[in-house]
């Protein structure tokens, strides 16, 4: 058995046993075989002493039992780890940032309290997972499209409070910009509701954020001041037609003038989370490995010999997928537009209609619907997509630590990445895969993402690789000020230590914070770096 | 059907270091039924073994239930309702992706692996298996040999599994979703 921090087995019997009296014997969970589901899958601490495993485990079904537990963590210093569905694969998933702590698992917290066809919204509990939204909405026929992560089996709560994010229209892919209320559980077992749910018969809480004075949701996300019980959302309505289209250019410095058109329509939000790729650049796993294996031989290429090779390899340099959701007359005509203005800036684009349907997808056709994500339909199908890892071939990993940096949206930033994370690869000793053809994930329409993925193992051996990779690239990255947005809980340390502007002033206002809402420190420890004052010793 | 004599004399042969050849199919002219109940055996019907696996559990009273690949729709319509309701265990022999999602989700209803065995077959159909849970199961299944038909010699080994046998730790989140290039890794497991 694991004991929290500090805490004498006394004193966590005993809150073992308040827990058992405020939720039942049958939902607090202690013995090894149950401890061990809350396991991190992807943990890239496998096995070792650094593993961040529970103590125990904990589900409550109401609000009360979350206070209860809230209270008796204080009384024995207890520190807690809150849930909802804990699928965040590579960044945590269901285990605790801290070893020991008790995990909340909020999972029997999964009433969906309301969905408001014609305001556009839900309000649902921690253990509500997209697959049980998504069925609500679709068993009642309401016209309304959720944004759904991938893999869609997390919750809304859990993946907006994580930054996560989805492949619809920008407005909701962005999960925790699209939220619209909270109410909370505080370290010290109040409740509060942010926005027009501190106001008593108010019948605005989804349609109004922010309320009055200082908005305090964002102090929920990625972090430890609360146990977040309700939240909601603001959901798309179901648009009547679904379009996307495909644009080529020719030429390696053709991307600038792209994203510029893109990201134009997209900011106008005329168009969904673009798709970019590059077919030159798609050859270096396919028939084009051997030249663009020549291409990187001597260093990163000039500007010219890249012009070059795209020349000789007769592919387009780029390509864009662009997706539309609305009226039909209006998905054709934007995308008619799409094509005049791209077309007018890039000599050689080209451009090819891409699937048309009708929505919503009838029910006995959504299974075999593909890029159902981009349909707002929830599905588990990338672990079949990538159940075949070229970079680990003959010997699987486990999984994976995501390193995904935040650019400024534009062309240059993601060329220059790539040379760095190349460069940064060879200086390892290790393949770099990288060339200059990078393209971008555009989950957030105002920054591109770009970065690398890490195996993880049940070898601790190779997992001490895979951490020292991921430090290094982390920090050659940070030099040139990028710098990721989540990380696995072995990292958040690092990461947040790269936030470092006046001293770390953001994160000593983060940490007077948690001094005044949690004094005993019981919730999250250490999570994205923050730490309560009797456990803050390493920060720079 | 592979019938309960056959199942204890590869036992026997493990037992003794003696790989025998597995009956595969029609050898019993009167099916046996699984002396446990279970509330589903999944199976993945793009592959024979699987397809065989759930003949013979189905020859023995199991209600199979057939995906390919995607568990999503088997989980949330229909096995967490009624593993909600009653907690009878699941048997299954499907590929990694399907058994890592299925275990990861039989969290939310307190259930978890108590045996899995890989099993690895590569361009030439032979098949290496490995096996962690209780050790009636797991010593058979590690000897199973490396020709086709062990999904049905699986079956009747979960068919004949006594559930009260002491589980081991290990058999939980043992692998991740990936896979071996150029094998099919399929895997045969139990969750209770």
């Amino acid at each position: 058995m694991v004991l929290p921090p500090n805490v004498s087995e006394a004193d966590f019997n005993a809150a073992l046993g308040e827990f058992r009296s405020a939720v039942g014997a049958d939902w607090v969970f202690s013995s090894d075989e149950d401890v061990a589901l809350y396991r991190d899958s992807y943990s890239i601490n496998w096995g070792e002493p650094e593993e961040r495993v529970a103590s125990a485990a904990v589900a409550p079904a109401k609000v009360e039992e979350v206070q209860q537990i809230v209270r008796t963590a204080n009384r024995y210093r207890v520190p807690l780890y809150p849930i909802s569905t804990g699928r965040n694969l590579t960044y945590g998933g269901s285990a605790p940032t801290m070893r020991g702590s008790v995990v909340v698992d909020l999972k029997r917290m999964n009433r969906i309290l309301e969905v408001d066809e014609k305001r556009a919204f839900a309000l649902v509990e921690p253990g509500v997972s997209y697959f049980d939204l998504y069925k609500h909405i679709r068993d009642r026929d309401l016209k309304l499209m959720l944004d759904v992560p991938d893999p869609g089996w997390g919750s809304p709560m859990g993946n907006s409070l994580d930054h996560g994010a989805g492949y619809t229209m920008a407005a909701f892919r962005d999960h925790f910009s699209s939220h619209c209320g909270m109410e909370v559980v505080t370290p010290d077992g109040d409740v509060i509701r942010t926005g027009m749910g501190a106001v008593p018969n108010s019948d605005s809480w989804q349609d109004f954020r922010y309320g009055a004075g200082p908005t305090v949701d964002g102090l929920f996300a990625q972090s430890n001041f609360g146990i977040v019980t309700k939240m909601g959302f603001w959901l798309m309505p179901m648009p009547e037609a679904f379009l996307s289209g495909t644009v080529t250019v020719p030429r390696h410095q053709d991307l600038d003038p792209l994203v510029y058109e893109v990201s134009y329509l997209e900011d106008l939000g005329l168009t969904g989370m673009p798709q970019y790729g590059s077919p030159v650049g798609q050859g270096a796993f396919g028939p084009g490995a051997a030249a663009m294996a020549s291409l990187m031989q001597n260093g990163w290429p000039s500007a010219e010999a890249i012009e070059n090779f795209v020349t000789a390899q007769k592919r387009p340099a780029w390509s864009v997928q662009l997706y539309f959701y609305g009226p039909e007359e209006t998905v054709r005509a934007t995308w008619q537009a799409a094509k005049r203005r791209i077309g007018k800036a890039i000599a050689g684009a080209t451009f090819q209609d891409g699937e048309f349907l009708t929505l919503p997808i009838p029910k006995e056709k959504e299974p075999t619907q593909s890029d159902k994500p981009r349909l707002g339909i929830p599905a588990l199908e990338v672990f079949n997509m990538v159940a075949r890892n070229p970079q680990t071939a003959n010997d699987p990993a486990d999984g994976h630590a995501d390193l995904f940096v935040t650019l400024p949206r534009k062309a240059s930033a993601l060329w220059e990445s790539a040379r760095v994370l190349f460069e940064a690869y060879k200086e390892l000793g290790l393949p770099a895969q990288q060339n200059p053809f990078p393209t971008p994930f555009t989950y957030y329409s105002r920054c591109f993402w770009t970065g690398t993925t890490v195996p993880t193992w049940r070898d601790p051996a190779k997992n001490a690789r895979s951490r020292a990779l991921f430090e290094k690239v982390m920090n050659r990255c940070a030099e040139h000020g990028w710098v990721g947005y989540r990380t696995s809980p072995a990292f958040q340390d690092l990461l947040i230590s790269k936030y470092s502007f006046n001293n770390h002033s953001l994160l000593r206002f983060q940490e007077k914070l948690k001094d005044g809402i949690d004094p005993n420190g019981i919730m999250s420890p250490g999570r994205y770096g923050i730490w309560p004052a009797n456990m803050r010793k390493n920060r720079a | 059907m592979v019938n309960r004599r056959s199942v204890l004399k590869i036992g026997a042969a493990t037992v003794a270091g003696v790989l025998v050849k597995m009956p595969v199919s029609g050898r019993s002219p009167s099916p046996e039924r699984a002396h446990i109940a279970f509330q589903r055996a999944v199976f993945d019907e793009r592959f024979a073994e699987c397809r065989g696996f759930a003949a013979e559990l189905h020859g023995a009273g199991v209600p199979t239930s057939a995906i390919r690949g995607d568990v999503a729709k088997l989980w949330y319509d229909d096995l967490r309702v009624h593993l909600r309701e009653n907690r009878l265990p699941v048997a299954g022999l499907t590929d990694r992706p399907a058994l890592f999602c299925l275990e990861e989700l039989a969290r939310d209803v307190g259930m978890r692996v108590i045996f899995r065995a890989d099993h690895i077959i590569d361009q030439s159909g032979h098949t290496q298996h490995t096996a962690v849970g209780p050790a009636s199961l797991a010593a058979v299944a590690r000897n199973l040999p490396p020709e086709a038909g062990f999904g049905r010699t699986v079956a009747a080994l979960f068919g004949q599994f006594d559930i009260s046998e002491p589980r081991d730790l290990a058999a939980q989140k043992r692998t991740g979703p990936f896979s071996p290039e150029n094998k099919t890794a399929l895997v045969s497991w139990l969750i209770a």
